[in-house]
């Protein structure tokens, strides 16, 4: 979008973060944070936290789950939200197919309107109570694959209804069925134009899975607090794990980026 | 039983506005096409022309009234419309080419997805469609790199792909800047010269005159008068046609 490709140069908004960080410096200088005393502190509790036992594979694997559970939700809720924008846009444009629409709208109704939390903790301590020999993990996908189907399936809404009525008219006039028509020359424009968003949506997903520690499953959140209790160290493990998800999302915002050129080509 | 190859009989649409008002848009057209015959349908913008042509393929339904396309009424629920629209192309006034797929694929998806082709097929026939309407050397541009004149040559063509039976153009030039008007008038012109059976919503007074066969001129949703060109340009009887006419001449 707009805003992703714009090239800041040093505005306002950087100056003020500039004296902030001066501001910050100032009090850890004058709270002893520079001396060498300090530094050697800093450097027993790194070896503590991440160093010593291979702590830091906590994180990695933690990472691994998060990532699992992420992608494994994403592709739920992408398929899910699909199908169900697609039943929206078609009953909508005509085709007789009220029962799915009403299950559609309350699905989204549903899942958009309680929190994902609750959502997951029922799919666990209720719906799969009894199904104790499932891997968490995979409930834990399921959960937030279908809640983000709801909010995918109302980005995917929005795609295809600003794509240009005349656009199904002429690929109607053609021959092609609803269903042909929707698949070759409604669905790609409109995907086409909610990537950013789409991308949005999983950046919110990878750090909603966060909540996946609230069901017993070792994710990157999770593996920090597990370090915290084993070295009762408060602040290195989760500012680490901070700082892999923020690198995490830094990463795939330049990914989308690429993508988004890779998609308008053709275009003006 | 006639021998029109489109067919209409006392069509009638109505719209029901959002207030929930009903808005009479035909109010009981009756007319036909020939085989190789060339119709302008002429009239004030709101006198239901568009939607005239619009209802002989369905992309409305018509509310009552029969439309029958070789032999079959398209209006029953036993018709398959999509197999109907094959033999019936359109040509709309903002084009409509689908701007994710280069022009080759513009040409060639429907004919490829109804499996009517091969993509070898349909790839020759798209290259000889393209030449014929001047632009084969846009065959793998992209849409949006066309001017206004060229994506309307090449909507044409699309409909061309299909290898219709008859085209329907919905004011194909209204949305075109003047100097680009030419162009596409001169490929329809061509495609009338093949025999080519064509209905025209136009404003190009000029043109209609020149090609058309029969001249339709619908007011408040039916046709109030009828005839060839000469009759209708040169010689009109009725005061609603002759005021049009002197409105939209007197350029």
């Amino acid at each position: 979008m707009k805003c992703q490709s714009k090239h800041y140069g040093a505005g306002r908004g950087d100056i003020l973060l500039g004296l902030f960080g001066v501001f910050l410096l100032y009090l850890l200088y004058t709270s002893g944070f520079f001396t060498a005393a300090a530094w050697q502190d800093f450097n027993r509790r790194f070896y503590q936290n991440f160093v010593k036992d291979a702590r830091y594979m906590m994180l990695v694997d933690g990472l691994k789950s998060t990532i699992f559970m992420t992608a494994g939700a994403t592709i739920i809720g992408v398929i899910v939200g699909l199908i169900l924008s697609v039943i929206r846009v078609a009953y909508k444009g005509g085709v007789p197919i009220p029962v799915l629409n009403k299950f559609a709208e309350t699905y989204i109704t549903v899942l958009r309107g309680t929190p994902a939390m609750v959502q997951l903790l029922i799919w666990n301590f209720t719906i799969f109570a009894s199904a104790r020999d499932l891997n968490t993990q995979y409930i834990a996908i399921l959960a937030f694959g279908l809640n983000s189907g709801a909010y995918v399936a109302e980005i995917f809404r929005g795609g295809i209804e600003s794509i240009d009525a005349g656009q199904m008219e002429a690929a109607r006039s053609l021959g092609l069925t609803y269903g042909s028509s929707m698949k070759h020359v409604i669905l790609p424009q409109a995907l086409r134009n909610v990537v950013p968003m789409l991308f949005n949506e999983f950046i919110a997903l990878l750090k909603e899975t966060s909540i996946a520690g609230y069901i017993g499953i070792d994710d990157l959140t999770r593996a920090g607090q597990n370090i915290q209790a084993l070295t009762l160290e408060h602040s290195q493990p989760l500012v680490m794990v901070a700082i892999i998800y923020l690198v995490i999302v830094l990463l795939l915002t330049r990914f989308v980026r690429k993508l988004e050129e890779w998609l308008s080509r053709g275009r003006r | 039983m006639s021998d029109y190859i489109i067919d209409v009989k006392d069509l009638h649409k109505t719209f029901t506005l959002q207030d929930g008002r009903e808005l009479n848009v035909l109010n009981g057209i009756s007319t036909g096409i020939h085989k190789g015959e060339k119709i302008a349908v002429i009239g004030p913008s709101g006198s239901g022309k568009s939607t005239f042509l619009r209802c002989l393929n369905r992309m409305e339904e018509p509310t009552s009234g029969v439309i029958t396309f070789k032999g079959e009424d398209i209006t029953s629920p036993k018709c398959d419309i999509n197999v109907v629209r094959r033999h019936m192309g359109m040509v709309f006034q903002h084009f409509y080419l689908f701007p994710h797929l280069t022009v080759r694929k513009n040409l060639t998806l429907a004919p490829v997805d109804l499996k009517l082709m091969t993509q070898e097929e349909a790839d020759t026939r798209a290259l000889e469609l393209l030449t014929r309407v001047g632009l084969a050397d846009k065959i793998d541009e992209w849409p949006d790199r066309l001017s206004g004149g060229q994506k309307q040559r090449v909507a044409i063509a699309r409909a061309m792909a299909m290898n219709p039976d008859v085209l329907l153009f919905d004011e194909p030039t209204s949305a075109l800047d003047p100097e680009m008007i030419g162009e596409v008038l001169d490929v329809m012109k061509e495609l009338a010269d093949d025999g080519m059976t064509m209905y025209l919503v136009t404003h190009e007074m000029g043109f209609a005159h020149q090609v058309a066969d029969r001249v339709l001129f619908i007011d408040k949703g039916i046709i109030s008068e009828e005839g060839t060109p000469d009759e209708v340009f040169d010689h009109p009887k009725q005061p609603r046609t002759i005021e049009f006419l002197s409105k939209v001449l007197r350029r």
